[in-house]
């Protein structure tokens, strides 16, 4: 047995020792003093018994995969969040949202379990000694949830997958839960793993599992004959919004599209540089001349990504996007020396294989997250919104959630994924600095934690994300693509580009903190250009993501949603993907990065400035009074040459 | 987006210092500012007035700022009977007066500073910074009282200064005061109804509309328990919140209940944080006894009540 005294050390010292002790394979440790401190023995992987003498704070024993932690007392918030197996025993009440994410193991907590008990877990057992809070197995996703006394409203709400039992009384069912009669066997299993922890037998459960009337759109689009049109075609109308409306009539609902926006915004067309006409001349072999390796998110974490110009590759999702895609980004990536973001739905194996910095992204839903996806990552960032549907989670239609999609997700196969559109443990700033610091605790500090942001009010929230102690930030204009979403939202929602670097600039500025956050910009990045554009505009690196599929071959038909891409890119018909052939695509991924490269070092040259990140404002104008009032520059003057 | 403590003593003692270190304990979710509303038994005799120059007090414009309180005050007929300041902080004690609101108006609309706290027993001391740094800066270690409030804050909208940090005086409310974690989202709807009716408001922040409003409920009559009833129910949003008056001291949270709060009770004490671990800061290596309240919960102690209890 090793003890630990918790009392004058802090937090990171404390889970570093209980991670040495527990590679050793010490059977017990003991922590005293834990003082209901947050983040107590998360990310510990074995089999150690870890016993907690008094309560703990947020994410106790979170983000694990093995252990046996005993909390004598109390445990605070998202008790056990995302474990993998192992089991969890609060001796007192739990706060809300246990066992946030669990995909295995078990969490027992013999009092009273907090509010959205077992939100988004996918699997494992959670069993509470005394009451539940609201909404108990809010969207869980599969797994036990056994709550021996009462209920408060709200049971099951949303839920997808997995089986609710409750001992005492329930005040409502949610959305979308039913109750369903016992079958035989079930009352013994529960009881047998109420006996295993000395919980009373309640007389009797009731079962609740989802009722299964969200899991699909009740009608589909289909395809119309095409749009007619005798008025005039303007910008009053045209065949496009006939259609729309033919649609909408057919459906009763909003369209589901993909690809992005497709309507006139202001994008970095409507800026352009000042170059002199010798500089243009001057420049030969302008890569070799000009510095465009670019380090991100060296603020706090002490291994950044090391990228050879200033460029990523956007999170687009193993789901929306077939294998063989993903696979050629990623090659992309590490021929071109720059990372890729894995995007929803887990870490696809031969994507990480194939990537040589990556991305690590943590959505609301958590589908297939894992702590040891975590420690293969190269960088970390949390999903807030994203540019083509701020305030919305991710969609994917059941035509692509395919078997392995499913498994990968930890969801069950062929329904309509639409994804939660927050994070069930993040529910303010105030919240998101502590899951951020456990993510830190889980990565021991080394590898960069980022936000990301649809572009809406980047002033106020580029200042939280400083405070809220991120590595980097990646903002996502309104221009962003997408597998699927909501037409109104992608066309409607959202600033653009353009406007969200120059508001991301204005708000550090104002908090005198100019210079202290590494910002991305994404969303309407299509080539070397737009990345130069960009960074003279303060951002630090861009992302590009739709750019590359086109690069490999899209033709841009806003299909993406239905799984039908006929070049293999956005699908999961075999017979299509098989028309992908990856090293071709990487190859042509690769060269395209390599000309934005080749044009971002020109246009630093012709600038006179011998890096990247050397452009500035100053070698700027704008091209329209619009693009003069949203970025401040001035507008072009008679005698300044364009590129 | 913020941290909040409170603390209820049955027997007077050393709060400034509990809420220093349960301020302390919960600054990780507020670095941008941090304040403290404490109480002491109500004096008979006299009322403290705490006042925001907005510039220091050693510079001219601060001289004349507080001359200008001196000479409006003398003007209501009132006697002061001390006075002193910290930076841009100036504190009087004054004879007792009726008025509070209308000479709170008087004084603001005319000298151009902002009352901070107005009472017989109420003092709020808040800056930018953090609960030490503040706890240094204006001796709030050194406090003894009853009861009191504090707050930590991470400013998601409004900007960072003193005026917008917490707690909030329910302006024109003599001792009444209210620390708050979340958004009301009928701000505005809320601010218009009581502008109104003759309310001023000092700042964008949504958290003084809960002061005036739960100011103005008591005004009409409503015993603390009922106004915080009625607020669970007619503010809109995600919150959790702490009121306290010259004797009295609660909680009221939302329905959706996003916002945390524990709450701990004993023989001689109440107290109530967004987060265990500032609990944990009164009773260091203990396990507490604590509870989560419900969605919609609210719940108040009176002084005289907590003390008849034991």
């Amino acid at each position: 047995m090793a003890t630990i005294d918790a009392g004058d050390v802090g937090i990171s010292e404390v889970n570093l020792k209980i991670r040495e002790l527990a590679e050793k394979g010490e059977n017990e440790i003991v922590l005293y003093n834990p003082d209901a401190r947050h983040l107590i023995s998360v990310g510990v992987i074995g089999k150690s018994k870890i016993k907690i003498k008094g309560s703990a704070g947020y994410f106790c024993g979170g983000l694990s995969d093995g252990p046996t932690v005993e909390i004598q007392n109390n445990a605070g918030w998202g008790v056990a969040d995302n474990i993998m197996s192992g089991t969890v025993i609060v001796g007192k009440n739990a706060g809300a949202i246990p066992g946030v994410g669990m995909r295995g193991g078990k969490l027992v907590v013999k009092g009273n379990l907090g509010s959205r008990a077992g939100a988004m877990m996918k699997d494992g057992v959670i069993i509470g000694g005394g009451k539940a809070n609201f909404m108990a197995g809010f969207m869980m996703m599969g797994g036990r949830l056994i709550v021996c006394g009462d209920c408060e409203g709200g049971v099951g709400q949303n839920m997808i997958s997995g089986t609710i039992y409750v001992g005492g009384e329930i005040q409502s069912l949610g959305a979308d839960a039913k109750f369903e009669e016992m079958e035989e066997g079930e009352l013994e299993d529960i009881y047998q793993l109420l006996d295993e922890f000395d919980l009373p037998h309640p007389e009797s459960f009731r079962k609740i599992v989802p009722e299964g009337k969200q899991l699909h759109y009740a009608k589909y689009e289909r395809k119309l004959s095409p749009a007619k049109i005798s008025v005039p075609e303007g910008p009053m109308w045209d065949k496009r919004l006939v259609e729309d409306i033919a649609v909408k009539a057919d459906l009763g609902r909003y369209r589901v599209r993909s690809f992005g926006s497709a309507r006139h915004i202001p994008t970095f067309d409507d800026i352009a540089f000042k170059i002199t006409p010798e500089m243009v001349l001057s420049q030969k072999n302008p890569r070799a001349r000009c510095r465009l390796d670019t380090v991100l998110g060296n603020k706090f974490a002490s291994n950044p990504l090391r990228l050879k110009m200033p460029i990523l590759i956007a999170p687009m999702s193993y789901g929306a996007l077939s294998k063989p895609c993903k696979v050629a980004l990623a090659k992309a990536s590490s021929i071109a020396g720059i990372a890729i973001n894995n995007g929803e739905g887990g870490m696809l194996p031969e994507e990480r294989a194939a990537a040589k910095q990556m991305i690590y992204q943590c959505l609301s839903g958590r589908y297939g997250f894992s702590p040891h996806d975590m420690l293969r990552a190269d960088a970390i960032e949390i999903y807030i919104s994203q540019g083509a549907k701020p305030g919305l989670g991710g969609q994917l239609m059941g035509s692509k959630v395919t078997p392995e999609i499913a498994y990968l997700r930890g969801l069950p196969q062929g329904i309509d994924i639409r994804s939660p559109s927050r994070h069930p443990d993040v529910l303010g700033a105030d919240d998101l600095i502590i899951k951020i610091q456990e993510f830190r605790e889980v990565t021991a500090g080394r590898v960069p934690i980022s936000l990301k942001i649809g572009a809406g009010r980047v002033n106020n929230d580029i200042k939280i994300a400083l405070k809220d102690t991120v590595d980097f930030i990646e903002i996502d204009g309104m221009e962003g693509g997408t597998g699927a979403s909501s037409s109104v939202v992608t066309d409607n929602v959202g600033i653009p580009s353009l406007a969200a670097i120059v508001q991301a600039m204005s708000g550090l500025d104002e908090i005198g903190c100019g210079g202290q956050l590494q910002v991305v910009q994404m969303g309407g990045i299509r080539d070397g250009v737009d990345a130069a554009k960009a960074i003279a505009l303060g951002a630090h690196a861009v992302a590009v993501g739709t750019a590359t599929l086109v690069a490999m071959g899209c033709t841009g038909c806003m299909t993406c949603h239905t799984g039908n891409c006929p070049r293999g890119i956005a699908t999961q018909n075999p017979e299509l993907v098989s028309k992908l052939e990856v090293d071709c695509a990487a190859a042509r991924v690769a060269s395209f990065l390599d000309s934005m490269g080749t044009e971002m070092a020109a246009i630093a040259l012709a600038c006179g400035v011998p890096s990247v990140h050397g452009l500035c404002r100053d070698h700027l104008v704008a091209l329209s009074p619009q693009a003069a009032e949203i970025t401040g520059l001035p507008l072009a003057r008679e005698g300044d040459m364009l590129a | 987006m913020c941290g909040i403590a409170g603390l209820m003593l049955r027997n007077s003692g050393a709060i400034g210092k509990k809420l220093v270190g349960m301020l302390d304990g919960l600054q990780h979710r507020g670095p941008d500012s941090t304040g403290f509303a404490l109480y002491r038994q109500p004096a008979a005799d006299r009322m403290v007035m705490r006042i925001l120059l907005k510039c220091s007090a050693e510079t001219h414009e601060g001289k004349s700022r507080a001359s200008k309180v001196l000479q409006i005050l003398r003007g209501f007929g009132v006697e002061v009977l001390s006075d002193s300041y910290t930076q841009e902080h100036y504190r009087l004690e004054i004879a007792p007066v009726p008025a509070v609101k209308d000479l709170s108006y008087a004084v603001e609309n005319q000298a151009g500073v902002e009352i901070l706290s107005f009472g017989s027993a109420l003092e709020i001391i808040k800056d930018v910074g953090s609960s030490l740094d503040i706890s240094k800066r204006y001796g709030i270690e050194a406090f003894t009282g009853t009861h009191c409030i504090g707050h930590v804050r991470l400013a998601t909208e409004s900007i960072v200064d003193a005026s917008r940090a917490h707690p909030f005086w329910a302006y024109g409310f003599s001792d009444v005061a209210i620390v708050h974690n979340g958004q009301i989202t009928n701000y505005w709807k809320m601010k218009r109804r009581l502008q109104k009716t003759g309310y001023q408001f000092r700042t964008d922040n949504d958290s003084e509309l809960i002061a005036v409003y739960l100011a103005d409920k008591l005004d009409r009559g409503f015993s603390l328990e009922e106004v915080l009833a009625r607020s669970v129910d007619e503010l809109d949003g995600t919150f959790s919140f702490l009121v306290s008056t010259a004797d009295g001291f609660g909680f009221a949270k939302d329905h959706l209940a996003a916002k945390p709060m524990v709450v701990l009770e004993k023989d001689d004490m109440v107290a109530i944080a967004s987060e265990e671990v500032a609990l944990n800061r009164l009773f260091p290596g203990e396990s507490l006894d604590t509870y989560e309240p419900f969605p919609g919960a609210y719940k108040t102690w009176q002084l005289s009540t907590l003390a008849m209890s034991a």
